[in-house]
């Protein structure tokens, strides 16, 4: 949790592209020497990879300052420093969504949850995220099925106008949020039939201690943070 | 084969991430039959059946639908020739009410607002649920939103339907609505491919079974045949509906193992009687 702390301000504090860059570079290899596969890492790529091309776009067109003008025609003015930070902008976002995604592969969701719990939070606000994160990818596996589902009746989303094809998507965005309410009424009440009573106070199998490796991973945090802070304000 | 209403040949489906569901599977239903796909969990029975309709497509072998190959051919086109009903109604309602919920794949399909409306009355009036057309499905109780999933299905009358246990979770006298229904449909020349653990229901109502075992077809009969091969049951982890299952204990007696109802085996039994033989004499 501290490292992404200090990441998310390593990232938002400086605006280098080849920060962005390095930090990208660093998480992956974090990533294979922890052994996710490839296939897991492409899978983010995959979700990010038109958030940062829309950015990269589109930064240029609305964010034209300095010099020099790299393209100049109509209204439309691109600049390389504008350029430069459109770029920065698109791998920072990639990087702020690497920095979570290696907090999630290399943290159990219940261990996590209840490091959150350790700092403070409520027991109750704990469970939900807990749920929440659990959830997703069964979420996602519904919506597949869903679109299947409506797919099989002859409903086809593609429009001719971006208006018509977010209507086609009704169908199974509906269905999805009635799933998920069924579920979410399903799940509250097994929690209840289990004995579950918000605001009661409950024990705990296994209380968190730091360990060895928990220390390492702050004092690494700190060094980040640190070295955010001073590529941010100190002149070096 | 020109009476065949689905056929695969060799078709193989590796889902990403290299799950083998299924794995060169040659078989064919046909036209007008009504055919059990049976198998444990995770055999293969939704690919199969998915690869009908083109929600997958198979990476070897070809699937064909009343003799065209499926092919690069669309869902939405699909959907006029397989209908395809998924086990959880949940997983489609999403309309206002049962009406527009109904006229919903009628409408992708194209069909002129006179036939939407009689083929609307029809499936109302087939499911008995004339009394909820204005009523929003998903509120409605789990037994009649499943009803509204098959009405939606059965209006489109397209000349195969694949039903993903439909009558899971559904009391005995909806199950026997449904059930009913299909075979109405199977009548007027429909055919029907239905996936189930329910061996009772596949006695009662199928002609055919297609038992799947870990991606593989591991036999294609008859109910009767197929119950009376317990090598087969065995390892599909099938249990044969009880009145097989006696007559599989009473075989050393002379009746038939294969009996799949109470009719079969008592009539079999009733020849074996002295009475009946010095009658025959």
């Amino acid at each position: 949790m501290a490292f992404v702390f200090a990441s998310f301000a390593l990232l938002l504090l400086n605006d280098q592209p080849l920060l962005m860059l390095g930090y990208l570079l660093a998480t992956h290899a974090v990533l294979r020497t922890a052994g996710i596969p490839w296939s897991r890492i492409g899978w983010l790529w995959r979700r990010m990879w038109a958030v940062s091309l829309t950015i990269l776009l589109l930064w240029p067109l609305f964010y034209a300052v300095g010099e020099p003008v790299l393209i100049e025609w109509w209204r439309i003015r691109v600049t390389l420093p504008s350029l430069l930070e459109g770029l920065t902008s698109a791998l920072r976002v990639d990087a702020l969504a690497f920095a979570v995604f290696v907090l999630l592969v290399s943290t159990d969701q219940t261990r996590l949850v209840q490091g959150l719990v350790k700092l403070g939070l409520p027991f109750e606000w704990g469970l939900s995220i807990a749920i929440a994160l659990r959830y997703l990818p069964l979420l996602d596996g519904t919506y597949q099925t869903i679109t299947d589902a409506q797919r099989a009746r002859g409903w086809s989303p593609e429009r001719s106008t971006l208006f018509e094809r977010a209507r086609a998507y009704v169908p199974t965005l509906v269905a999805l949020v009635i799933a998920a309410l069924r579920l979410s009424d399903s799940l509250t009440r097994a929690l209840a039939a289990r004995g579950f009573r918000p605001g009661h106070p409950r024990t705990s199998r296994r209380p968190l201690h730091m360990q060895r490796g928990d220390w390492f991973a702050l004092a690494v945090s700190v060094v980040l943070l640190a070295t955010a802070i001073l590529l941010r304000y100190v002149e070096l | 084969m020109a009476d065949a209403a689905l056929e695969l040949l060799n078709c193989s489906y590796h889902y990403p991430g290299g799950v083998r569901a299924l794995e060169g599977v040659t078989c064919l239903v046909e036209r007008g039959s009504w055919t059990a796909l049976v198998g444990q969990n995770g055999s293969g029975k939704s690919t199969l059946a998915k690869l009908c309709n083109g929600l997958l497509r198979p990476q070897e072998g070809q699937v064909r639908v009343m003799g065209d190959p499926v092919g690069d051919r669309s869902v939405g086109d699909m959907a006029r020739h397989v209908g395809y009903l998924f086990q959880n109604p949940d997983h489609q309602l999403f309309a206002s009410t049962v009406r527009d919920e109904i006229k919903f794949g009628l409408r992708n399909l194209g069909f002129a607002p006179a036939d939407r409306e009689e083929r609307l009355r029809e499936a109302l009036t087939a499911f008995g649920l004339d009394a909820y057309v204005d009523h929003p499905p998903a509120v409605l109780g789990f037994g009649l939103r499943r009803q509204v999933t098959l009405a939606s299905l059965f209006a489109l009358r397209p000349p195969v339907l694949i039903l993903d246990e439909p009558t899971t979770g559904l009391d005995w006298g909806r199950a026997t609505l449904v059930l009913e229904r299909l075979r109405a449909l199977q009548l007027r020349g429909h055919t029907i491919v239905f996936i189930t653990h329910q061996m009772a229901l596949v006695a009662d109502w199928a002609d055919r079974v297609l038992v799947l075992h870990r991606g593989q077809l591991l036999a294609d009969g008859h109910p009767g045949s197929i119950f009376a091969r317990t090598d087969v049951m065995e390892q599909a982890s099938l249990a044969p509906p009880p009145i097989t299952e006696l007559a599989q204990r009473l075989s050393h007696i002379g009746l038939p193992s294969d009996a799949t109802n109470v009719d079969a085996l008592l009539r079999s039994y009733i020849a074996l009687l002295p009475q009946a033989e010095e009658e025959a004499s």
